[in-house]
């Protein structure tokens, strides 16, 4: 589905991601963990293409992103790769002007040329999926952020992405409203969704990540089966991480 | 202060301007109060020298001389101050009671009787040739026949003229204000003037010529003119001759723009007085006169109602220096002697007293219900240029926004400068340069379009700056989230943050507009006939200038309030948004 590999991303003279390798299979879900600082947003941000990476390689299917591309072939690619790629940003970022509805089929409409009606349905049923289909009219504004959150994901959704980049689900919500999005997302999961999480919450991840990769200084420190990475980590840092993040 | 003045200093004060005069006994009047005056008066006497030095001041004469008078006042005040010491002690008066002396003789004091009383004359120097303008040898010098034959009158009458610079249009009410005493500038008598100033006897006969481009063969007399747009100055004779024969006019401030025009084909004939035709025009190969010179008129001296004594004493001047022959050779001199000249002058010359108003006066048309329609077609083309421009300025803002905030270094480079020039230089500059200087490379639009595209360009400026705050007040993750749904740069921009930047930047737009609506009146400057030019040229003709006013001002507001009101109601639309109406009854069911 999306390999990533050896890949680096420079910013101002110093590097903040420091040769990053992972794959991600289809339908399965990856949580990146680490501490603040350690490069988890910009890695989200070079997958979606919002950062231009300096070295290594993202092959995303049968696309592939490298550095030494002209500029002109790596902008047609990242336009591309957007396509396949949704996100889910840590601060949404919903356009205030619009309604909720309109905040889902303003993509599939204005970009894939969707007709109107049938992106409006196909709204109208994902915001039955997050439980929000009566809030379709209003402003973005007037919902309480965990609704804000679940109409992000929508919005994400509804250009049908292959993979899903999601930013620190939890930082926004309270542990009752975490539990009700991991089983949200489960849900999504089990309908085909491939996702990577950036979270630093290990609760929230466990039972829904299939695998964790342990972010340190803009290096993968350890990367594996979830279960496997929690229990008992090879790297004495993972282990440190853990032990502060209980 | 003239019981304590020796006679002599007096007299030596007498040949100096009264302004000086005036100054001079001011810092007397501050070293008598001041103790130990005699170095704060010759304080002050440096500083007002100093600052007469800086200031650019029109009169030549104190330029040159402020040198000279630095001295001579410290000299004269010294020579003052030891003379107050000595009638100090000849009178022997203490210190108390020498202050109190002071402040009487402050109090009691008033201008002495100025040997020589000044006649102030008005008139509009700016394309006023022949008559009085700025002598192109020296700009600080007016010069023309009538500055002369005022100067000779003046003379004539034992007093001294003084030119007050004024403006055509608003001569007559200048006049009333009180900002000088006659009005000598080609004056024509006409039955609404009458209402409103007094005439002298007349001093000139004047004809009106129409002119037309040297290439023209269609037009010889005013006949040909129905259905042709005519310039000439408004508010004269000729003027209200066009508007009584019903021929479309245009009118002008001074002949300089309409001959302009006519040349550049903006107008089809140009009707003004034989001298400045004779000034302007005849020597311009571009252009020749059409037919004989016509409709024959006075010229008389302007002067406030009531103004009896002035009014005598001017006529009574007037046969004087027609009498001794200097108003003939004045005329000779500036080749404005004819027959019609010798005609009015003979009787006088033969000892008779001049006949009054001999000629038959124009009149000028007015009644309220043209009044409302002119000024009802220059409201629409007021809202024709307000509109106009504001779309030019809108579609020309948003380029220069995005370039001036995100555009590559040269087309940041690129906005700036143009933002800057339009923001720094005044918008009255901007459209004379359209509309006198573009012509010069052969692009000469009409009035009404120079001021649309004028206005268009120097708003733009404005416009682009509430534009550029507004898009930058949109947070980036905006752009982000556009980008990670696959918009390119342009969707994004139409779709997501113009209409946030919309929102923004809509109160700030409102009152440009409105301030624009406003600012259309520049257009007069062109000749352009919107609402402000309409007020003057109309309450200038009719001197109703206070119902007028308020005519104009509620046409202004008729325009503006639906505006504003309409723009607050888009504004409320956009705001509230908190809850969509239909919004409430779906959650409700829900």
């Amino acid at each position: 589905m999306i390999q990533v590999s050896t890949l680096r991303k420079k910013a101002g003279g110093t590097e903040i991601l420091k040769g990053i390798s992972f794959e991600v299979a289809p339908r399965t879900v990856l949580g990146i963990i680490g501490a603040s600082g350690s490069g988890k947003t910009t890695l989200l941000r070079c997958l979606n293409g919002l950062e231009r990476i300096n070295g290594g390689f993202i092959q995303c299917e049968d696309l592939r992103l490298e550095p030494q591309f002209t500029e002109s072939d790596y902008r047609h690619r990242v336009k591309q790769l957007r396509r396949k790629v949704g996100t889910v940003f840590q601060h949404l970022h919903l356009f205030p002007h619009l309604t909720v509805l309109g905040n889902i089929i303003e993509a599939p409409v204005h970009v894939l040329r969707a007709p109107r009606a049938k992106a409006e349905q196909e709204a109208y049923q994902l915001l039955e999926s997050v439980g929000l289909k009566q809030a379709a009219r209003r402003y973005p504004e007037s919902l309480s952020g965990g609704e804000q959150q679940r109409v992000a994901i929508a919005r994400a959704l509804a250009m049908h992405p292959t993979l899903l980049l999601f930013d620190e689900p939890t930082s926004a919500l309270d542990p009752k409203r975490a539990a009700e999005m991991r089983l949200l997302l489960r849900g999504f999961v089990a309908g085909g969704q491939t996702m990577v999480i950036v979270s630093h919450s290990i609760g929230f991840l466990t039972g829904l990540a299939d695998n964790l990769l342990y972010l340190e200084g803009g290096e993968v420190v350890e990367y594996g089966e979830t279960q496997a990475l929690l229990t008992s980590p090879r790297d004495p840092r993972t282990a440190s991480f853990l032990q502060q993040a209980k | 202060m003239i019981c304590v003045s020796p006679g002599k200093v007096g007299r030596a004060f007498i040949h100096f301007p009264f302004s000086i005069f005036h100054f001079s006994f001011l810092f007397f009047r501050l070293s008598f109060i001041a103790p130990g005056g005699l170095f704060f008066s010759c304080d002050l006497v440096d500083r007002f020298i100093i600052q007469q030095k800086r200031r650019s001041t029109k009169s030549h004469e104190r330029n040159k001389t402020a040198g000279a008078l630095f001295l001579f006042f410290r000299a004269l005040l010294l020579h003052f101050q030891v003379e107050f010491a000595q009638l100090k002690w000849k009178l022997k008066m203490t210190n108390g009671k020498w202050k109190m002396f002071c402040l009487l003789a402050v109090l009691f004091y008033h201008k002495p009787a100025s040997a020589q009383q000044v006649l102030r004359w008005g008139a509009d120097p700016s394309g006023g040739a022949p008559y009085v303008y700025t002598d192109p040898v020296n700009p600080d010098r007016y010069i023309g026949y009538e500055k002369e034959m005022v100067d000779a009158l003046a003379a004539a009458m034992g007093r001294k003229a003084e030119f007050v610079p004024s403006d055509w249009e608003t001569l007559v009410s200048a006049l009333q204000r009180g900002s000088f005493d006659v009005i000598v500038n080609g004056l024509e008598p006409t039955t609404d003037r009458a209402r409103q100033i007094d005439f002298s006897n007349p001093y000139y006969i004047f004809q009106l010529q129409l002119t037309v481009r040297h290439d023209d063969d269609r037009i010889h007399s005013l006949a040909d003119c129905h259905h042709r747009t005519v310039g000439t100055l408004s508010n004269t004779a000729a003027s209200r001759i066009l508007q009584q024969e019903g021929i479309p006019l245009r009118g002008y401030s001074d002949p300089v723009g309409a001959y302009k025009d006519l040349e550049l084909k903006r107008i089809d004939a140009v009707v003004m007085d034989v001298p400045a035709e004779a000034f302007y025009a005849r020597n311009n190969p571009k252009l020749k006169p059409a037919g004989e010179p016509f409709a024959p008129g006075p010229y008389v001296i302007g002067l406030r109602k009531g103004d009896a004594v002035l009014k005598a004493e001017i006529n009574t001047g007037i046969e004087k220096i027609i009498a001794d022959g200097t108003l003939e050779q004045i005329l000779k001199k500036w080749n404005l002697w004819n027959n019609a000249q010798v005609e009015l002058q003979a009787p006088i010359r033969a000892g008779q007293h001049a006949q009054v108003a001999p000629y038959e006066m124009t009149s000028a048309s007015f009644n309220w219900r043209e009044a409302l329609s002119r000024l009802t077609r220059a409201a629409m083309v007021t809202v024709l240029i307000a509109f106009g421009s504001m779309i030019i300025a809108i579609a020309l803002a948003i380029p220069l926004a995005i370039g001036q905030s995100r555009g590559p270094r040269w087309v940041r480079a690129l906005c700036t400068t143009y933002i800057e020039f339009f923001r720094g230089t005044p918008v009255l500059v901007q459209l004379l340069f359209l509309y006198f200087g573009l012509p010069a490379i052969g692009l000469a639009m009409p009035g009404w379009l120079t001021a649309l595209v004028g206005l268009g360009l120097n708003y733009a400026a404005y416009e682009s700056q509430v534009y550029r705050a507004a898009l930058e007040a949109i947070p980036r993750g905006q752009w982000e989230a556009a980008y990670s749904l696959g918009m390119n740069p342009v969707l994004a921009f139409r779709r997501i943050i113009m209409p946030q930047a919309f929102r923004i930047a809509l109160p700030p737009m409102t009152n440009d507009f409105v301030s624009l609506f406003k600012d259309t009146s520049v257009a007069f400057a062109i000749s352009v006939w919107e609402l402000a030019t309409a007020y003057r040229e109309l309450a200038n003709a009719s001197g109703q200038f206070l119902l007028l006013g308020v005519t104009v001002s509620l046409f202004y507001l008729a325009m503006s309030l639906p505006m504003a009101h309409l723009a607050r109601r888009l504004e409320r639309s956009l705001q509230n948004r908190d809850v969509a109406p239909d919004a409430v009854a779906e959650g409700a069911v829900a």
